[in-house]
């Protein structure tokens, strides 16, 4: 069976081609480092397994997720690399295909990006690339599907050139590795490796080689490594030159937008604005005329559901385990569901657009100034959708400290289910106002992640300086195709945990509200098992409360599971602590009656900032490399949040008592 | 910061916007960062421009080899350049 494997540099179009061979969906953006993890198919109707990797500007690793596909090409040695040629830098793109072409392994270049040729007036002849590379080349645009079955052919069909294994190298160079070759019995990339002295092949630096590597350095006056990255480079120019034309200074349209997005006045406001109208869009303008519709909706059919079963003849637990449990339960998540696609359809065009790159461009120097790098960005607003995928983005910061904060502030960034959570008391509370304290509660996320960052730094890590060397991609139109695609697996994705994890949890929470130790049905709330429990623990949560309340006690415990379970388990124990069931009655019923704007907006904030989901606790524990510092960092989290609480309430109740 | 003119010999933070430079050596004291800077094409000999400058200052994007790269003024401060335009 064969192995082929996809590599090129950081958005240059890996991702969307694999999704093109093998049928599925995978998530692509405009930012480098979308791809993380290497993720294997099938080619659509054939045997042969494909690997998409993350992309690396050289074999040489600089960061976590560049060490994952060298290692994939060293070590597990692909039959076929892929290697994809973004065709409108295509100068910076050969530079790894000058490495790959010095493996044993047979390479077929992949000039991407064919469809932007034209409109940019770039002509490159391939023929003549082909010729003087020695390797197979196909011309393809994953963004309009061409040439793909030419790419699948020349696959299947085995007749790919074989390494030539070219010398382009100074004839002194050339000496030398030759030299390496014969003395190291290796193959050529690893005698360049030698040449280097790259950390892994110190070994095999032996005195005699050294003796060449000294002499070599000193009539070049300067060192091996920069020899050969020169060398390279010299090459690319050369072979560019002769089968490359492009027109010369062109003003593009992303440099016209950059004028203004990226202005010395503008970018930060413009920035400001973007992030502002996505949430208030999100929760205060669609929230608030879907939610009601939606409640209305789900109370109805509770109805409908309640009255069928009494006809047919149910006893009254099943009742209210359906209707108090299942359906309340299940359906006060569901609400924010149209909500979440609006965030996800931001999110998605902020990741595709380009835009991405640019924040984290522009507020490097912000970050920085707080031991984080402007790429620290990213992880924070991949993670208001969900903070997983925000803690495996933190792979693409480069320095392992700001990596370490960046991962331990992700979780700061309320996603998408805390958005339940934040819509529910915004909405109940503020009324009018539930679009500004929602964009308020974003705002403060930002404040506290630099302040995290501060104490993180200064206490938990030593502080090595940093750098910050990232391209910065075009902009491109989004993808009306892969935006809905992806838009709408993430609605899926929290519609079906909807009817898996809260479904479960609130047949559990039905269960031990409606039942004591005795285990007798139908107990007053109050004397309940899930009560009892609360009690022990209602002290924790006075401070920010006000109240010894253990119906929010036992709901912020059950956020560990999944955050929007907060808000399923408040209104099931609403539901069954009071005889009527009006939809408005959450914070009208006499377990959640004392809540006030103040205790609202602290106890949101508790949610918003403590623990995150034991999904993302597992994603931090992973990228963290340690269960200690995952404790840490859980310890962290909890204590700020509990902290910020109780200082929310103080001064909010402060502001209260005087208006 | 220094106005250097045309055929002066200085470090790549030097340049204003819309500036072209040639580098002419490059001195890291972090091997990793100056490997880094090496494979996205930062080498003796290559032209680079001063295209954009971040809101704050810092970061600044320059173009070369036909892309552009964002990269830290301290960093910049490490690359040796002479004017060209």
């Amino acid at each position: 069976m064969m192995k082929v494997a996809l590599i090129g540099n950081q958005n240059s179009g890996k991702t969307s081609l694999f999704n093109i061979l093998t049928g599925t969906n995978q998530k692509v953006g405009n930012w480098p480092g979308v791809t993380i993890e290497r993720k294997e198919g099938k080619i659509k109707d054939t045997d042969i397994t494909i690997v998409d990797l993350p992309g690396i500007y050289s074999l040489s690793p600089y960061t976590a997720e560049e060490e994952v596909s060298r290692q994939y090409i060293l070590e597990e040695k692909p039959d076929v690399v892929i290697n994809i040629v973004d065709a409108t830098s295509i100068e910076r793109s050969l530079y790894l295909t000058t490495q790959l072409l010095e493996l044993d392994t047979k390479v077929i270049i992949a000039l991407n990006m064919a469809d932007m040729l034209e409109k940019k007036q770039i002509r490159i002849d391939e023929q003549k690339l082909s010729e003087l590379l020695h390797t197979s080349i196909v011309r393809i645009s994953a963004l309009k599907q061409t040439g793909i079955d030419e790419l699948i052919q020349l696959i299947r069909s085995q007749s790919i050139l074989e390494n030539h294994h070219q010398k382009i190298y100074a004839p002194r160079v050339e000496d030398i590795l030759d030299y390496i070759m014969r003395h190291r019995g290796c193959n050529r990339f690893e005698a360049v490796k030698i040449f280097e002295k790259e950390e892994r092949y110190l070994g095999y630096v032996t005195d005699s080689i050294l003796y060449r590597i000294d002499q070599i350095e000193k009539s070049y006056q300067y060192d091996t490594e920069q020899i050969i990255a020169n060398e390279r480079y010299n090459f690319i120019t050369h072979i560019k030159n002769q089968c490359v034309t492009q027109p010369k200074n062109v003003v593009t349209i992303t440099d016209r937008l950059d004028k203004i997005l990226l202005n010395k006045w503008l970018a930060i406001p413009i920035f400001a604005c973007i992030m502002a109208l996505i949430y208030y869009l999100a929760v205060g303008v669609v929230g608030s005329w879907t939610v009601d519709l939606v409640d209305g909706a789900i109370h109805s059919f509770s109805g409908w559901v309640a009255e069928t079963l009494h006809h047919l003849g149910a006893s009254s637990w099943i009742i209210s385990l359906i209707c108090d449990g299942i359906i309340k339960g299940v359906g006060a998540v569901l609400n924010f569901a149209p909500q979440l696609v609006i965030l996800f359809l931001c999110i998605a065009i902020l990741e595709t657009s380009g835009y991405m790159s640019r924040i984290a461009f522009f507020l490097d120097k912000v970050f920085k100034k707080f031991g984080l790098s402007g790429k620290s960005l990213i992880p924070f607003i991949v993670g208001s959708g969900c903070s997983v995928p925000g803690i495996m983005t933190a792979r693409t910061v480069e320095d392992e400290d700001e990596r370490a904060i960046t991962i331990v502030c992700t979780p700061f960034i309320p996603c998408s289910a805390k958005l339940p959570i934040i819509a529910m008391f915004a909405g109940a509370f503020f009324d009018q106002y539930s679009g500004l304290i929602t964009v308020s509660l974003y705002f403060l996320a930002i404040v506290i992640i630099l302040i995290s960052s501060v104490i993180l730094k200064k206490f938990f890590f030593k502080g090595n300086p940093s750098s910050f060397i990232s391209e910065l991609p075009e902009y491109k139109l989004p993808s009306i195709k892969y935006v809905c695609r992806d838009v709408s697996e993430k609605v899926i994705a929290f519609i079906k945990r909807a009817g898996t994890v809260i479904l479960i949890c609130s047949i559990v929470v039905w269960f031990l509200l409606s039942f004591n130790w005795k285990l007798q049905y139908g107990v007053n709330v109050e004397d309940s098992i899930l009560a009892s429990i609360g009690n022990v623990f209602a002290w924790v949560f006075y401070p920010m409360l006000g109240e010894w309340s253990w119906g929010a006690t036992v709901s912020a415990i059950q956020g560990l599971v999944a955050k929007e379970q907060v808000v399923s388990s408040m209104n099931i124990i609403a539901g069954l602590a009071e005889e009527s069931q009006d939809v408005t009655a959450l914070f009208g019923s006499g377990v959640f009656g004392f809540f006030n704007p103040a205790s609202a907006y602290a106890f949101c904030m508790f949610n918003l900032f403590s623990a995150p989901c034991f999904g993302a606790i597992g994603a931090m524990r992973r990228e963290l490399g340690s269960t200690k510092r995952m404790f840490q960092a859980i310890l962290f989290q909890t204590g700020l949040a509990w902290i910020l609480g109780c200082l929310a309430f103080g001064v909010g109740s402060l502001i209260l008592h005087f208006i | 910061m220094k106005h250097l003119k045309k055929g002066q010999k200085g470090h790549l933070s030097d340049l204003t916007i819309g500036q072209i430079a040639r580098v002419t050596g490059l001195h890291n004291d972090s091997r990793a960062v100056r490997r880094r800077l090496l494979d996205m094409g930062i080498t003796t000999g290559v032209e680079v421009k001063v295209k954009k400058i971040a809101p704050l200052g810092d970061p600044v994007d320059i173009e070369l080899r036909g892309y552009e790269l964002c990269i830290r003024r301290k960093d910049m401060e490490n690359i040796d350049i002479e004017v060209i335009k």
